[in-house]
């Protein structure tokens, strides 16, 4: 090797210790400094401008799609958002206001009444009129549904046997009165949140053509003349440098319409000065600032270049920098749970994990509460069972809330060794008395099965990695020996599937994906797509009659009761292993900035934000 | 009479003992000598005078800063004391760097010394290989392998090893291809004596200056790559770490003032590769009088 190679290593070390040492010198200095104020009624800070807002687009997360209709791979949050903000929904069901619930003031719908049998739905709309000053009707609630019965497999929110196929009937009684009728009884919480939330008035009169210069007219009322207007409107919507000038878009009933969107993804929207519905925008206008990464982002936030950000949760425990410049942390909780399915077809340790004293022991040597804080920094809450427990909502069960196995390293040992399961000479437990007799192994699990876990792990990030660390040591003390398989996000969910046991992916024993939270719901959180037995999601193959009832009948029925039923039976059955749940990001919000209350189901509403004058 | 005729007179008139004296008179050396054998004490000898847990965390005792609690560096975000695990994670480094610059020395020695011996279209197919390898670059081939296999001490040894071995390779080659001319090792091949023979007995012994030099590089290096792999979270299974794991642990804090999360793995990590070099200098430095004598 020569000496100048050899020199650059030398000096790529010394470098790399000197920035970092650099870095924390300064940081030292800088933690001194006190917050000065915290809370939305606090006043804005001199120099900033009261009239916009900058708020910081989550990392590598561009819009890339206009059409309120989304489509495969154009379903992201951030572009239903700025969707909402130009085109009104007819109703929605969210958290923005502070509770998980059903929200008739802000959106065209002023009154929706269910028929005393469940079978039908009829709404009343507002007066409201799109920005060219049209009137918004019925028939532009029609053109909606003409366009989604007739490119139903394109519409990314379609599955099914749910919207549009599960509505028997639409009655247009007058221009602003509809009456859905439904193939049968369903939740009516359930039918809102995630299936009429979906309704949307799209401007007919502006909309229903098939090219930039044809003429407008009725051609969504046959399937092909519905195709072909969605053709029509999918491909301007793929223009992106046209968003701000192509006169489709230009129509809106939201409070907002689009100013500026440039190739980086720089989304400007503007006051609509024409909106007369209940949700006027507070401010004139709103930057979304795309990032490539979260450092980036970062960088800006500590320069004071953005309202509304957000910091990674290793960056908790510098909470007092940000206040200092004026911010304060808002962790932006999610209606999500996060847990690590077990492999109950793994033709190793399938059978053990079938034994339920066996995923008791190992949840109760979980120290959930002390990993939340600790090691997430309160940027994490414990999960105890199949329902978003952040936020208060009808549908979580005390026995959940409650936690049934608090972290107890004594009781996991004593369930191992009632149950014939003896450490060897490494520590490690082995099964020293198979048999399904009460003081024995259980079914399946064979003498001399060893409690010898690997866990496929998602890389990149830090908690995740220390959060697994504590866990790993805890179980060592219980005689539990943990290997870990680090891999990226999408590694980790490509290895992790359903299977069956003799199948060479079968393999895996445990899998985290939940860095960012495992499954985040819509507003009604059933679990049929992730714990009912067959469901795509249920990477485990988790099996439980009693479970599959319960997330059926909570389906059908309008009794809160079925969903806490399912609530306590699967945070007693433990179907995975439930762990702390990342918040969907920590906010850091300007002083004086107000309208900022975060929806769990992670949309967000540039009307509501505003500057406490 | 001058000065300079004393000390000359006064000089030790064997190649070995002007060799180390050479050696000693480079004060950089000394220095890495000295650095070397202090880091070795403190990470194999430390941890039995400063006992500390380094296997189980404790959550309650994360993150102390320094003194607090009785833990002179503080702990870490794991609770695990930072002075204690600095001991641990030096043990790791040297090791597996020892071994591993050991390994990738020992295999390039071999196969440069083969090729070089032998010539004709041995030495070019294997140096061709020898030049794929060398155009891949050995971080990508690291985190590769460290994708694929679960990194343990001895797996990482294989793993740095095997990624390491081509530049002694080239070296030794380009000194086999002019020590296999010279008259001694002409008589053996005119003798009958077999190629191994020529290349064990012969070749290697006396390619020993610029392999020993090599060396010390190779081990500053395989210290350096475990370091990289750790940091970008490829490294040891936990409880076990090492400096580059222990500084990337610490990274995330640069902005909370933590220093002693990042300070103590990051100036051992300077100081160990450092001193080897200085050593490798030093070694240099002493073959070269050899070779004069």
């Amino acid at each position: 090797m020569s000496n100048d190679h050899k020199r650059l290593k030398v000096g790529l070390a010394a470098g790399m210790t000197a920035f970092a040492l650099l870095l924390t010198g300064c940081a030292g200095g800088s933690t001194a400094n006190e917050p000065t104020t915290s809370g939305s009624a606090a006043t804005v800070p001199a120099g900033v401008d009261t009239d916009a807002v900058n708020y910081a687009l989550p990392p590598n997360a561009t819009p890339n799609w206009i059409l309120p209709i989304g489509t495969a791979g154009k379903m992201a949050t951030h572009n239903s958002s700025i969707a909402q903000a130009l085109w009104s929904p007819m109703m929605t069901f969210d958290g923005s206001k502070g509770e998980m619930k059903l929200d008739l003031e802000t959106g065209i719908a002023d009154k929706m009444d269910y028929a005393a049998d469940g079978k039908s739905v009829t709404f009343h709309m507002r007066d409201m009129n799109w920005s060219d000053g049209e009137p918004i009707t019925t028939r532009d609630v029609e053109f909606w549904f003409n366009l989604i019965k007739a490119n139903k497999e394109t519409w990314g929110g379609y599955k099914e046997g749910r919207l549009p196929d599960n509505i028997t009937d639409i009655k247009y009684t007058d221009e602003k009165t509809f009456t859905l009728s439904f193939d049968k009884v369903y939740n009516q919480d359930w039918m809102s949140s995630t299936q009429l939330t979906s309704i949307k008035p799209l401007p007919q009169h502006v909309w229903a053509k098939t090219s930039d210069d044809a003429k407008v007219g009725d051609e969504d009322r046959t399937e092909a003349g519905a195709k072909k207007i969605f053709e029509y409107l999918s491909k301007s919507s793929e223009d992106m440098a046209s968003y701000a000038t192509n006169p489709l878009w230009k129509v809106v009933s939201g409070p907002f319409t689009l100013s500026a969107f440039d190739n980086s993804g720089k989304v400007t929207l503007s006051k609509n000065e024409k909106y007369d519905g209940s949700d006027a925008a507070q401010v004139a206008t709103v930057n979304l600032l795309p990032f490539t990464s979260a450092d980036a982002e970062v960088n800006l936030l500590r320069s004071k270049g953005i309202d509304y950000g957000y910091i990674p949760t290793s960056l908790m425990d510098q909470k007092s920098q940000f206040e200092s410049n004026n911010y304060q942390i808002d962790p932006w909780e999610g209606w999500a749970v996060t847990y690590m399915p077990y492999n109950f077809n793994n033709p190793k340790l399938g059978d053990t994990f079938k034994q339920l004293y066996v995923r008791q022991a190992l949840q109760s040597a979980i120290d959930q509460p002390t990993i939340s804080k600790v090691i997430w920094k309160d940027g994490a809450n414990p999960v105890y069972g199949p329902v978003p427990q952040d936020i208060s909502s009808p549908y979580l069960s005390d026995e959940q809330k409650n936690n049934p196995y608090p972290f107890d390293i004594e009781k996991a040992k004593t369930l191992f060794a009632d149950h014939g399961w003896k450490p060897g000479a490494d520590g490690v437990l082995v099964c020293e008395e198979a048999g399904t007799a009460e003081n024995q192994c259980g079914e399946g699990v064979k003498k001399g099965t060893k409690m010898d876990l690997t866990m496929m792990v998602q890389s990149g990030s830090d908690e995740a990695d220390k959060q697994f660390a504590a866990i790993q040591s805890s179980f060592r003390e219980v005689g539990v020996a943990v290997t870990f398989d680090r891999a990226p996000l999408n590694t980790v969910l490509n290895r992790t599937a359903p299977c069956e046991s003799d199948s060479a992916d079968c393999a895996w024993e445990f899998s985290y994906f939940g860095a960012a939270g495992s499954w985040y719901f819509p507003a009604y959180p059933t679990g049929e797509r992730i714990f009912a037995t067959d469901a795509s999601v249920n990477f485990g193959n988790y099996s439980n009659t009693d479970a599959d009832k319960l997330m059926d009948d909570a389906l059908t029925t309008n009794d809160s009761k079925t969903m806490q039923e399912y609530s306590a039976l699967l945070a007693e059955q433990l179907p995975v292993m439930w762990l702390p749940n990342p918040v969907y990001q920590v906010s850091v919000i300007r002083d004086g900035m107000t309208g900022t209350t975060q929806d769990p189901t992670a949309n967000f509403f540039p009307q509501r934000w505003g500057w406490n004058k | 009479m001058s000065t300079a005729i004393l000390s000359r007179q006064a000089a030790p008139k064997s190649p070995a003992a002007r060799a180390v004296r050479e050696f000693f008179s480079n004060k950089l050396a000394v220095i890495g000598v000295f650095i070397v054998v202090a880091l070795v004490v403190f990470s194999f000898i430390g941890p039995l005078i400063y006992q500390t847990e380094q296997v189980s965390t404790n959550l309650m005792q994360a993150d102390l800063k320094p003194g607090e609690d009785g833990h002179p560096l503080g702990t870490d975000g794991l609770g695990y004391d930072v002075l204690g695990r600095l001991m641990i994670a030096g043990r790791t480094s040297i090791l597996v760097g020892l071994a591993a610059g050991v390994l990738a020395t020992t295999l390039g020695t071999l196969w440069g010394s083969v090729a070089g011996y032998l010539g004709g279209w041995v030495d070019a197919t294997m140096m061709r290989i020898v030049d794929a390898g060398i155009a891949i670059p050995g971080i990508f081939l690291l985190l590769v392998i460290s994708a694929i296999v679960r990194p343990s001490e001895w797996m990482m040894v294989l793993i740095i090893g095997a990624v390491s071995w081509l530049v002694p390779a080239r070296l030794t080659r380009a000194e086999a291809l002019s020590l296999k001319s010279r008259d001694y090792v002409l008589a053996i091949k005119a003798t009958g004596g077999s190629n191994s023979r020529a290349i064990l007995r012969h070749i290697i012994p006396n390619t020993i200056g610029t392999v020993v030099v090599n060396a010390t590089f190779q081990v500053a290096d395989a210290i350096l790559l475990i370091a990289y792999v750790s940091f970008l979270g490829m490294g040891l299974q936990p409880p076990a770490t090492d400096w580059g794991a222990m500084l990337t642990d610490g990274i995330s804090s640069v902005y909370s003032g933590a220093w002693w999360l990042i300070f103590p793995a990051g100036i051992a990590i300077v100081l160990i590769v450092s001193a080897f070099n200085f050593i490798g200098d030093g070694l240099r430095d002493m073959f070269d009088v050899r070779g004069q004598s």
